[in-house]
């Protein structure tokens, strides 16, 4: 799969540009400031519906205007795909496919893969569980469409039992039946999501392993193990164990969504224990896991986008991954942005890359060929 | 807007509060009024205020009512022991006009969502227990939304009419591909749905 060209218009510092990319690797280079990370951000949110980095559809409007427009072409498996996105202050947002409007953005989860990897990633192996459930949905939901709408289910389940344990509490008052009419459907969603997670972390671990040894010639083993209540008990249990807990503190205290991906290396927690080279050494080989794992299930070349990581990487690690991005064929198009050209341009000629140059200035963009 | 009477501005913005009807449009239908004979404005604002001053809602149902009861639980020949449960009065009048259904109705008045603190005792589940209770309902038709609250709704019901009648039967309506639709046209959801819950052939043909 590729991206051909890009069309932004009022998006955050952009007027109006017009970029044509080429299907190899594509380098974005400018000073910090200048737009490098919004151009990425504008391919994710094109594929993905929303901003990799939390913005509001609201805040990615240039200032002064009212309105941005995204519009993509792509190319998946031979077809082209035409994809624009707008998002205006009166009219909301409308994602368009070849011209027509999706009815649910849900439906275009998955139809365009792509990983990307950000400075702030490191969060991942460093913050709590949230981040990581995070890239787990986000991951399994551009996999399965299955997964996506019995995630959605599973949160609305969710909200409904925590607002009728709240009102219980407000009410002093106790309906068994009518909790139970919620937990039936909690407990269908929530094993099918945890037999999902259970299987793609395990596939996971190899590929993890191979990409780690690769990036930092470690030795060590490293691994992401699968934390969650519903391993050791049925989620039946769980919740009848925990109804106590749930009635005093007015939430669902176990299930799905407090489950966690403990990353280790040699058996300990690497957010503790690592180092900080080897926990960016494992967040690299967990994205690139992850973006194999894509490949190996869609048959298909996600696109990669790489967001100003070689300043926190050392040369030999840089040469590495990008030895590997170019030279293995389950990567295709690569999204590269730097705050200056000469140290990648040096590898990329080291390893014969074809790949287009882009210089970033204050939203504007001057191609090199 | 402006408007050179106070008179004409007062209707127009009660006419605006209308679903579905702007400033311009309630102008229009405000004018229209004041083209016709005064007789036909006494006529419809008559009905309007009796309407909402004079409606009854039936005390079987819960349906709209002229009287003590509607006219579905008032006919005779109807089959009053089975019961279709559905959450408002819209759904009454869409199933009554397929014709194809001989039963009584009851309207709950909504579906169970603790998230908008929508309750049980919000919706008009006791007086259906209560009617179950007399022992002359056999079949309860569960025609409510295939949506998570609907659901849910569903399976409280359920439970609660089973405490204390174990042989009611409880069926609800299908689910799954509409008619006249072409399958490449039906969203994936419901399409592994209809796959999951597919029918007898037989059974499929004799049911159109």
């Amino acid at each position: 799969m590729q991206l051909q060209n890009i069309t932004l218009t009022n998006y955050k510092n952009y007027v109006q540009t017009n970029l044509s990319f080429c299907p190899t690797v594509n380098l974005i280079v400018g000073l910090n400031g200048a737009g490098k990370t919004n151009l990425l951000d504008a391919i994710y949110s094109l594929c993905a519906c929303k901003s990799y980095f939390n913005y509001s559809d609201g805040q990615n409007i240039r200032h002064d205007s009212n309105f941005f427009r995204i519009e993509g072409n792509f190319l998946v498996e031979n077809k082209s795909e035409n994809i624009v996105f707008t998002y205006s202050v009166q009219k909301k947002k409308d994602f368009m496919r070849n011209r027509l409007s999706y009815d649910k953005l849900s439906d275009h989860i998955g139809l365009l893969p792509l990983v990307m990897i950000a400075p702030d990633d490191i969060a991942l192996v460093k913050e709590g569980g949230e981040l990581r459930r995070k890239l787990l949905d986000t991951t399994l939901s551009q996999l399965s469409s299955d997964y996506l709408h019995t995630l959605i289910l599973y949160n609305k389940v969710l909200q409904h039992r925590n607002a009728l344990l709240k009102q219980f509490a407000e009410q002093r008052l106790y309906d068994a039946t009518l909790l139970q009419s919620f937990d039936t459907q909690l407990l269908a969603t929530g094993r099918t999501l945890h037999q999902h997670r259970q299987t793609f972390i395990a596939a996971l671990n190899p590929l993890l392993q191979q990409h780690y040894e690769h990036i930092s010639n470690g030795r060590e083993t490293v691994n992401g193990h699968y934390e969650s209540a519903l391993n050791q008990k049925d989620f039946a249990l769980l919740l009848a164990d925990n109804l106590t807990a749930d009635r005093l503190q007015q939430r669902t205290t176990e299930g799905i969504h407090r489950d966690d991906w403990v990353f280790q290396s040699n058996g300990f927690a690497l957010k503790k224990y690592g180092s900080q080279g080897q926990q960016k050494s494992f967040l690299i080989a967990l994205k690139l896991a992850v973006y194999q794992y894509i490949y190996q299930q869609k048959q298909q070349q996600p696109i990669l986008l790489l967001d100003d990581i070689f300043d926190k990487l050392d040369a030999q690690r840089i040469y590495q991954l990008l030895r590997l991005t170019s030279h293995n064929p389950a990567f295709g198009q690569v999204f590269i942005s730097d705050t200056q050209a000469t140290r990648l341009e040096a590898i990329f000629h080291d390893l014969k890359v074809v790949y287009k140059k882009f210089l970033v200035e204050d939203g504007v963009v001057t191609v090199f060929e | 807007m402006n408007f050179p009477s106070k008179l004409v501005e007062d209707a127009v913005n009660e006419f605006a509060k209308l679903p579905g009807i702007g400033k311009k449009t309630a102008l229009r239908l405000a004018l229209y009024l004041l083209s016709q004979p005064a007789d036909n404005t006494q006529n419809f604002t008559t009905a309007v205020s009796r309407m909402r001053s004079d409606i009854r809602f039936c005390d079987n149902c819960h349906n709209i009512a002229d009287g003590d009861l509607c006219g579905i639980c008032s006919n005779a020949l109807r089959d009053h022991s089975t019961v279709c449960v559905v959450e408002n009065l819209r759904d009454v009048i869409a199933i009554e006009n397929t014709e194809q259904y001989r039963g009584v109705f009851h309207v709950l008045g909504g579906v169970i969502s603790p998230i908008d603190g929508i309750g049980p005792e919000q919706l008009r589940i006791d007086s259906l227990l209560e009617k179950v209770k007399q022992g002359t309902v056999k079949e309860i038709i569960m025609a409510i939304s295939p949506t998570m609250e609907g659901d849910t709704t569903i399976f409280y019901i359920s439970r609660k009419l089973q405490e204390f009648n174990q042989s009611i039967k409880i069926t609800s309506i299908a689910r799954g591909v509409a008619f006249g639709n072409e399958l490449e046209y039906v969203d994936e959801l419901t399409l592994a749905r209809s796959i999951a819950s597919r029918l007898p052939y037989e059974s499929y043909m004799t049911a159109k």
